[in-house]
Formats: structure tokens, C-alpha cells, sequence
């Protein structure tokens, strides 16, 4: 039984309906899904389902079936970062990059549903998010200042909404 | 991560078990005063006046510096600025290569399984592969008999060579010592069946009685874990009847006799660390295969790219020409990739199935199998006057190294080679190390790499004894702390004479002034609830900078027509931001744009010779060599700059993608020098510059901790209100990349203070295999960290930089054992610190 799905837009079909979607996913080239443990415990696999973010690698192939998954890979390009992106280049939010992914996506998530977080809140929403180089101190300052930069756009899709050299703190 | 100490190669190979006293000289010190001139010049006369003149020659106050190495701030070009990382662009858009993610470019990659062994200590008596063999998609499954698999014994650090770590292991092991040793091997077409088919291979176990206490280790009797053939490259101190893999050891002046007088008080307190998990958060991932050309290619997260090439040539007999070892994004080191984990599988498979094959380490053996911190017992003994001066400090370390001694004896000698010179004015120093093995997963190289540990017990203690005595405990560290123009003989006293080093920036006054003022030293209020208590803790740290005398790096910058560069470095970048750092020095020197340098780095086919990613030492070695390199290119842009401009090179300079005379205000681009360089009608030349860097310089980066801590008497639970840590890195490269080391750091060294690391069952068993029952602080749990830069200026340094990863990783549980102490009267000295540990000290008070 093949299960079908749209993954930024594009549709796509995957086999094996009982794998586990982050490995499904990274097996069809989406490498910027990241797998740092043995299932549902680091965060790094986060993508957006219907708008949601949720570990891809603690959900089966078939509970995705007919969703629309969004990665990373959808929110900015490298010449045109989504500000929530921007923010953690502008933090110096990252150092290994490894868990930036699922941190970014949750990052969308937490802003969608709640645009000015306290840094309570936000701390609350990565905290299952593992990041082993940072200390969560730079991420935190990035997603209360990306707070800001959603706000002052439109939308919160893809623009370029850095403000270089902001965010420094020495 | 790893610093070693340095006892020569010789004794640190043969069977001499005697501790190595070597420098133990009788200190020329005035016995601590406490008076302090002002000024540095004052300082540096104070401290040359006792000073022996020999040491002076060898390690002179004055370093021969060259001119463009200090600059002011506002004429630093790069330095100091805060460009973007380089990489985080591809970063945050998911477009970065890890390791794993190069497995799609190969259709017939084969995944890899390791099975371990299922007890503490045993043989191997029987292992039946037919089962798995049988399963369809396995392609091969090796066992220690197989021919593929070498025989020899290795040490997965990842060192210098020969390494200071002993050879006692082997790729699968037939004699297995702890609960995760390697066994047998599976390449398969997938990884579930690889697991599957390492699930079916049976193996039946002569057992062996384990031992799991490194003191119960050391007992008459105890289970052994080597016979003496058992091991080669043996490290001095070693004696394998009592499970001891090393034994170290350095001392100045007498601190027996120190002991015994009237005039002073002793004090002893005795410190336990805690097995910390390095869980980086890319498993240990290794891709080997076998290229067109018949040369093995291993794609895999490392620190240590050439060390790595270096061991799998000499464990598979093979040159070293033919191994590429390259290194694509890591995600996250901090030393537990200073070492040749996960590669020889892979390599061994490929050659077995003649396929690409990948092995990621699972989590569970992240936490069970691979490395962790040294967990440590640690004493601390001193002698002080009434009158506050600190007369001896000795310091005794029991390291548990686990099964196999990787970074063993290196680990236990900066236990005392890295805090201790932070109280160079003390007269008597004494530090033993021993390190015992156990049946327990082997430890190795972690961010700090036993400083944190001599750390724990040196500032706890003195923190006591200035309560004890009555002293503030700043101003009584203050009146023996280093400072700028001291001779360390300290850090050097294993290693022989003229091992001590000369201390050319010290900013710990600074450190000390900004942490207290930030974090309200002078004026903490207590909660309006009676059984609340707020309490201030401090302690102070030290680290190295590259180790002496043990360090190389090279680099390479060649010119491209439009004035662009291309910069090949064999620097390690593991998520630090190196890279970044490299690209700001190049570009200092050149005067170009940073997004002019383009970095290649740490791929042993295509970019220079380096160490690797340890011991606090990629931006001062290989950055280093990055601006020698970039000199030694300037040196032929400024002639043909010349040759353009008509002007004499000494006339010259670069800035702004430019060469310019300041006498004439004429320039011309680096595109101008770059197309006539490759095009000119008369003669032609690429522009090339390379740089290779050693030294026998290590010098010091500081840090003053800070912790804030309110206490409930009634549970003995506590929150962290908040941590300060003021750092010396000398000049910081990039300031924004800085802080990040400092705040991430200093998490890390919250973390030893308050989790309690991976424990075990009774029969060895890791009881840790995930994220969750690590139980670290999350980003919720986690305290706000306060990072100050102190900028000093480090004259051996590129551009005045020193250090700053690892030092702010020892200081907080020394710290919060402190505060902890300051708001309620209890000492907490074994980690982690916990609510249950302060109310039982609380009621046994009461």
C-alpha cells in the first residue's frame, strides 16, 4: 500500500506506509530532516504537518497519509531566509546546526499560534527540542526577536527580513 | 580536547612505574606574600626579581612579536567583528551534508550494526553467525576471527603519534570488559536488517567476575581486566595486577613539610564527579568505501581527520597515501570525537562486500558504548596561615578510565596541570593522579578534559577554607592568583625542566570585577519567605591553548584572477565556527572581504596537515598558520602591487580589496593584482601562500564564574536564579561566535553540576539510553547564562586570541556547590548537587 502526501508543495508517494515518516522523508532526499536519537526524544526530526510541528520520526508513514508536510527546506532560501531563520544567523542561534531544523520548525509553529511569546514560553515550546552546543540561550534570544520580525511583516512566509548585525550582545 | 602533560615519550611508554617527579625543583618564590604592586610593569618586576635566570632566557617576559599582530580595536579590519558564520546558511535552510546525508549519492551503500557484548567481563567461548548470515539482504558478518578485521591492538584516541593513550583494544574483541564491548559486525542492505541480523547472532560467554568500583578495582584480589600482553604502548605508572593504567604525578617545593607547621592550619575535602555523556547530537556516523582508484574514502564526523587516516593505515596495514579521510558537518564534538570510534567498521565491512557502507551509532550506544567524561574522585589538601596565605595546595585524583585507557593518563594530568597554575603564587604544589580501569564502558576525550574535575575540587575547597577560616573568598583567591609576567612552573612540572611557561596576558582582575558587578556580589537581597535562601557562589578557571610542544597546523591560501581566495586549512570546524574565525584572520591580513575567502578545510587528500579539533587549540594553531599563509600570499600581492602602482612594496598595504600607497592615496584592486598576476604580458605567477605553525607556547584562558542560587530549607530545593561567567579568550575573534562558545560551555559544566550523568545497574548495564533518562537540563530547566568577554591581548596568539571553548566547561559546579554553601551552610561535594543531598546535609546540621 503506497501512502500519498504533499512535502512543500510537492507531492509525494511512499512505500512502506509502517516506516517511520523522518526516515522515509531523508530516504527521499529530504536530508534537512535530521535524526539525532532512536525515536520521539531530540526533536531535530520536527516538520509542520497540517500546519503542526510534530517529530517525523515518532509517526508512522500511514498517519501521514493526505497531509501536507512542511520542512525546513520550505521556509527560506540561503539568498532569501524566513526571518525566523535570519534571527538565529543574526543570534549566532547556531553552532553545529544539527538540532536548527526541528528547532526552526518549532520555532514557526510556537509563532503561529502565539506571535509575542514571553521567553517563558518559548523556552517551554523547545523543550523538546535538544541542542547540545548553545545552551538554548542564543536560540531563545533568536525566537523572541524573530517574534518581532514576524510581526513587522505581513506574513510570515518567505522574506527577507534580516537585520544584519543585530542581535549581538557583545 | 585533549592536553597532554606532557611526561616524555620515552617514560611515557615504558614499564617504569614510578610517578614521574621530574621538575620537582625547589620553588623560587617569596612563600606568597600577599603584597601586589600596581601596574603590570610593577608586576612583571615583582615577578622577575625571584625568578631564576635561566627561566628568564627560556621563556622571556618580552615575546618577539611582529608588528601587524596588535592592533587597536578600530584598526582591526575583521577581527572582531561579528560577520555571519559562515555556514549558517546552509544550516538553517537543512542544505548542510552531515555524514548520514551523504548516503543517497550511493545506490549499493550497505548499513552497518555492530553486536556487544551482553556482559561485564568474559571471553568469547562460541559465536554462531549462520542464523544471520542466512537472512535475506545481509551482506557479511565479521567476528574477530575474520580476515578483514585486523588483528592489532589500537587506542581510538585520536592523539599525536605515537599516542600518549595505550594500545589495548581491538575492532571486535573476543576478551570483552564491559556491557557494549564490539563483538561482531553486519553490513546489510538496510539498517533494520542490519540490526536484525546482529539480534540473531548467538554468542555464548565465558564470564568473568567484573569489577565496577574503580577503589574496589585497585583492591589485592580484584578481578583483572589485562593480562600484561594484553596491552603495548603500556603508559608510565601502568600496573596491570591492580587494574592501573597510569599513574602521574608532579610536585613543587615541599608540601609534606608545609603540612607540619605550627604556623598553619590543614584542610582536607574530598570531591566526586559524575560520568558525563558527550550526546552530541549527530550519532558517531562513518562512511568507508573503495574509489576508482583503489584508495579508501572514509566520509565520517570527526575532530580528527589526520590522526584518523593515521590509525586506519596502521590498524589496516595500508599507507597512508591511499586513505582520504574527509570531514563534512559534524554535529557537535566536544571531544567525543576526538577519537577513531565508529570508522574501523565500516572500513572493515567495505572491504568484506567490496560496498559503501555506513554505520551511525544508535543513541543508546551513544550513551552505553562510545565515550563519556572521566568520573573522578578527587581530594584536595592545603595548608594555609592564619593570616590568609595559602602555603601548600595538593591535589589527588582516582580516575575511572572504564575498560580501555583512551586519553586515560591525559585526562588525569590536567586534573591538576590545568586549575592549579591558576594560584602560581603558592609555594608547595603536589598532584598524583591514578587511573584505574573498571568493567565499565570506556571514557575518553570531553570539552575540559579533566580541568573540570581538578576544578571542582580546588575552588570547592577553597571556598571552604575561606568560610572556615573567616576569608573572603575572592579577595583570598585574589591574594595568590596569577597574574601577567608570571612564570608558571606549575602547568609544566611533569613535563620536565623547562616545561614551565611564561603567563603574557591574565585577565582574571578584570574577570573577577565584571562577573561580581554583573552579578550583584556586593548587594543580593534575600527572599521576604523566611525559608527561602539566596546564595552567591564564585569560582575561578584555567584552561590551555593547544597543547605545548604538541601541536601542528598548516594552511594555504592561493589567489584567484578576480581577487578572491581560496583558503585550504586543515583546521577542524565541528560546529565551533573555525572556519569563520579562519576566514576573519585570513581577510585581517589580506585586507579583502570575508565573503572573498572561500574555505576548504579538513580533507586529508586536499588541505594541509593539522591535528585536529582539541585542546582548545584550532584558532590559536591552525589559525595561526591561516595568517601565515595569508602573509606569505600578501608578501606577493604587495610585489605585484607594486609593479602596478610603480611604488615600492614598503610603501604598501591591503585593505578594503585593495592594495594602496598611503603616501600617494593611489590604489589598485585586488582584481587588478589578481588578472595581472595570471594574465601579464611579462611574466606570470599564481599567487600562493602557505603557513605552518607549532609552538611550545600554551598560554592560559581565564575564567571567573558566577552562580546565583535561592535554597528552600524545607526541601532543600533549589533554583538557579541565574549564571555570570567572565572570560578572558584574550582577543576574540569573533565576538558573537565567542559568547555562543561561553553560554554553551558554561550549560555544559551546569550540566555536571546537576545531572547525574550515565549510571548503571548492578550487572554493568547503562541504565542511560536515551535523551530522556540522561535527564539534562532542557531549555526550560536551564538557568540564564550571563557571558562576558574580557579582551586581553595575547602576543603568541593570532592577532592577540587564545582559547575560550573549554574553559568556561569546569567552573559552575565548584560555583554552585558555593552558592549553595553561601545561602544555606551546607557542602554539597559530590555531583550532581541535588534538593535530596542538601536536606540530608540539612537535618544533619540540625
Amino acid at each position: 500500500m503506497s501512502v500519498e502526501l504533499t512535502v512543500n508543495g510537492s507531492e509525494l508517494t511512499l512505500e512502506d506506509p509502517e516506516r517511520d515518516l523522518a526516515s522515509a522523508l531523508r530516504a527521499s532526499g529530504h536530508t534537512e530532516v535530521k535524526c539525532g536519537c532512536d525515536g520521539g526524544d531530540c526533536g531535530a526530526s520536527k516538520v509542520l504537518i497540517d500546519g503542526e510541528a510534530v517529530m517525523a520520526c515518532g509517526m508512522a508513514v500511514a498517519d501521514a497519509a493526505g497531509t501536507a508536510v512542511e520542512t525546513v527546506a520550505a521556509f527560506g532560501t540561503q539568498s532569501d531566509l524566513h526571518p525566523i531563520q535570519q534571527s538565529f544567523v543574526d543570534h549566532f542561534a547556531v553552532q553545529c546546526g544539527f538540532c536548527i531544523p526541528g528547532m526552526v520548525v518549532e520555532a514557526k509553529s510556537l509563532l503561529a499560534d502565539n506571535p509575542d511569546p514571553t521567553e517563558a514560553e518559548v523556552r517551554e515550546a523547545i523543550d523538546d527540542n535538544v541542542c547540545r552546543c548553545t545552551g538554548y540561550q542564543k536560540p531563545v534570544e533568536a525566537i523572541l526577536d524573530a517574534a518581532d520580525r514576524v510581526g513587522e511583516s505581513d506574513t510570515a512566509v518567505a522574506t527577507d527580513g534580516g537585520t544584519a548585525g543585530g542581535g549581538v550582545d557583545e | 580536547m585533549s592536553d597532554e602533560p606532557r611526561p616524555d615519550d620515552a617514560e611515557s611508554r615504558d614499564g617504569d612505574a614510578d610517578r614521574q617527579t621530574d621538575g620537582n625543583a625547589d620553588r623560587q618564590t617569596d612563600g606568597g606574600t600577599t603584597s601586589r604592586p600596581s601596574g603590570e610593569d610593577a608586576d612583571v618586576l615583582d615577578a622577575v626579581e625571584n625568578e631564576d635566570p635561566e627561566a628568564l632566557d627560556r621563556h622571556p617576559i618580552e615575546w618577539d612579536e611582529p608588528d601587524n599582530n596588535r592592533k587597536d580595536p578600530d584598526e582591526r579590519l575583521s577581527v572582531s567583528s561579528t560577520p555571519e558564520k559562515a555556514d549558517d546558511r546552509k544550516l538553517v535552510t537543512g542544505e548542510a551534508k552531515y555524514t548520514a546525508d551523504f548516503a543517497g549519492q550511493f545506490p549499493d551503500l550497505a548499513h552497518a550494526a555492530v553486536r556487544r557484548s551482553d556482559v561485564p567481563h568474559g571471553r568469547v567461548a562460541d559465536i554462531d553467525t549462520s542464523a544471520a548470515e542466512a537472512m535475506d539482504g545481509v551482506y557479511a558478518v565479521l567476528t574477530p576471527d575474520s580476515e578483514e578485521v585486523p588483528d592489532g591492538k589500537y587506542t581510538s584516541a585520536g592523539q599525536s603519534y605515537p599516542e600518549p593513550s595505550p594500545w589495548d583494544m581491538h575492532v571486535l574483541s573476543e576478551h570483552v570488559r564491559y556491557v557494549g564491548d564490539p563483538v561482531a559486525a553486519v553490513a546489510a542492505v538496510d539498517a533494520e536488517t542490519a540490526d536484525a541480523a546482529v539480534d540473531a547472532i548467538e554468542v555464548e560467554y565465558e564470564e568473568y567476575e567484573p569489577v565496577f568500583d574503580p577503589e574496589a578495582a585497585f583492591d589485592e584480589g580484584a578481578p583483572r581486566l589485562f593480562d600484561d600482553d594484553e596491552v603495548e604502548n603500556e603508559i608510565v605508572g601502568h600496573d596491570y595486577e591492580r587494574n592501573r593504567m597510569a599513574s602521574i604525578g608532579g610536585s613543587l617545593g615541599d608540601v609534606e613539610a608545609a603540612f607540619d607547621r605550627e604556623d598553619t592550619t590543614v584542610h582536607e575535602s574530598e570531591w566526586e564527579t559524575v560520568r558525563q555523556s558527550h550526546a552530541n547530537l549527530e550519532p558517531h556516523t562513518s562512511l568507508a568505501y573503495t574509489d576508482e582508484d583503489d584508495r579508501h574514502v572514509l566520509v565520517t564526523s570527526t575532530q580528527v581527520p589526520n590522526h584518523t587516516r593515521r590509525q586506519v593505515a596502521h590498524l589496516f596495514d595500508v599507507p597512508i597515501r591511499d586513505i582520504r579521510v574527509t570531514k563534512p558537518a559534524v554535529g557537535g564534538g566536544f571531544g567525543g570525537k576526538q577519537a577513531m570510534v565508529t570508522e574501523p567498521i565500516p572500513m572493515a565491512l567495505s572491504l568484506a562486500t567490496g560496498r559503501p557502507v555506513v554505520y551511525e551509532a544508535g543513541r543508546d550506544e551513544e550513551f552505553g558504548a562510545m565515550r563519556s567524561r572521566h568520573p573522578m574522585q578527587v581530594r584536595a589538601k592545603t595548608a594555609v596561615t592564619d593570616d590568609g596565605d595559602l602555603e601548600a595546595v595538593q591535589i589527588t585524583a582516582l580516575s575511572n578510565t572504564g575498560a580501555y585507557g583512551s586519553h586515560g593518563m591525559t585526562v588525569a594530568g590536567n586534573v591538576g596541570s590545568k586549575p592549579l597554575p591558576l594560584y602560581s603564587k603558592v609555594p608547595n604544589i603536589d598532584f598524583a593522579a591514578d587511573v584505574v580501569h573498571t568493567n565499565t564502558p570506556q571514557t575518553g576525550a570531553m570539552r575540559g578534559y579533566g580541568a573540570p574535575q581538578g576544578t571542582l575540587a580546588l575552588e570547592g575547597h577553597l571556598d571552604e577554607v575561606a568560610h572556615e577560616m573567616g576569608f573572603d573568598p575572592i579577595e583570598f583567591r585574589r591574594d595568590h592568583y596569577m597574574e601577567s609576567g608570571d612564570l608558571d612552573e606549575i602547568a609544566g612540572m611533569m613535563g620536565g625542566e623547562g616545561a614551565e611557561r611564561r603567563i603574557r596576558s591574565c585577565g582574571l582582575d578584570e574577570c573577577v570585577e565584571r562577573g561580581k558587578e554583573a552579578i550583584g556580589w556586593d548587594d543580593a537581597d534575600q527572599p521576604d519567605e523566611d525559608h527561602l535562601h539566596r546564595g552567591l557562589g564564585m569560582a575561578l578557571s584555567a584552561q590551555g591553548t593547544g597543547v605545548a610542544g604538541d601541536e601542528l597546523g598548516a594552511a594555504q591560501v592561493m589567489m584567484n584572477e578576480d581577487g578572491s581566495f581560496h583558503l585550504h586549512v586543515g583546521g577542524v570546524d565541528i560546529g565551533t565556527g573555525a572556519d569563520t574565525a579562519f576566514i576573519q584572520i585570513a581577510a585581517e591580513v589580506l585586507g579583502c572581504a570575508e565573503e572573498d575567502v572561500v574555505v576548504k578545510a579538513a580533507d586529508t587528500d586536499v588541505t594541509p596537515f593539522d591535528y585536529g579539533a582539541y585542546a582548545s587549540s584550532t584558532t590559536y594553531i591552525s589559525g595561526m598558520a591561516v595568517k601565515k599563509a595569508a602573509e606569505d600570499a600578501k608578501e606577493r600581492i604587495l610585489e605585484w602591487g607594486s609593479k602596478l602602482l610603480e611604488e615600492p612594496v614598503d610603501a604598501l598595504d591591503t585593505a578594503e580589496g585593495t592594495v594602496y600607497s598611503e603616501a600617494t592615496g593611489e590604489a589598485v584592486t585586488l582584481e587588478d593584482v589578481g588578472y595581472e598576476a595570471a594574465y601579464g604580458d611579462e611574466e606570470r605567477e599564481h599567487i600562493l601562500g602557505k603557513g605552518t605553525h607549532c609552538t611550545e607556547e600554551s598560554p592560559p584562558p581565564f575564567a571567573a564564574q558566577f552562580a546565583d542560587v535561592t535554597v528552600d530549607e524545607r526541601t532543600g530545593e533549589f533554583e538557579v536564579n541565574e549564571l555570570v561567567v567572565a572570560v578572558d579568550c584574550g582577543v576574540a575573534i569573533n565576538p558573537g561566535m565567542a559568547t555562543g562558545q561561553i553560554e554553551g560551555a558554561n550549560h555544559m559544566s551546569y550540566e555536571m553540576a546537576v545531572c547525574e550523568g550515565i549510571t548503571f545497574d548492578d550487572e554493568g548495564r547503562s541504565e542511560v539510553s536515551t535523551y530522556e533518562e540522561y535527564g539534562f537540563p532542557t531549555a526550560a530547566e536551564s538557568p540564564p547564562v550571563e557571558a562576558i568577554l574580557v579582551e586581553t591581548h595575547e602576543p603568541t596568539g593570532p592577532f592577540g586570541a587564545k582559547s575560550v571553548a573549554e574553559v568556561p566547561t569546569n567552573p559552575v559546579p565548584p560555583a554552585l556547590s558555593n552558592a549553595v554553601r553561601d545561602a544555606v551552610g551546607v557542602r554539597v561535594t559530590d555531583m550532581p548537587i541535588t534538593a535530596e543531598e542538601i536536606r540530608t546535609k540539612l537535618d544533619d546540621g540540625a
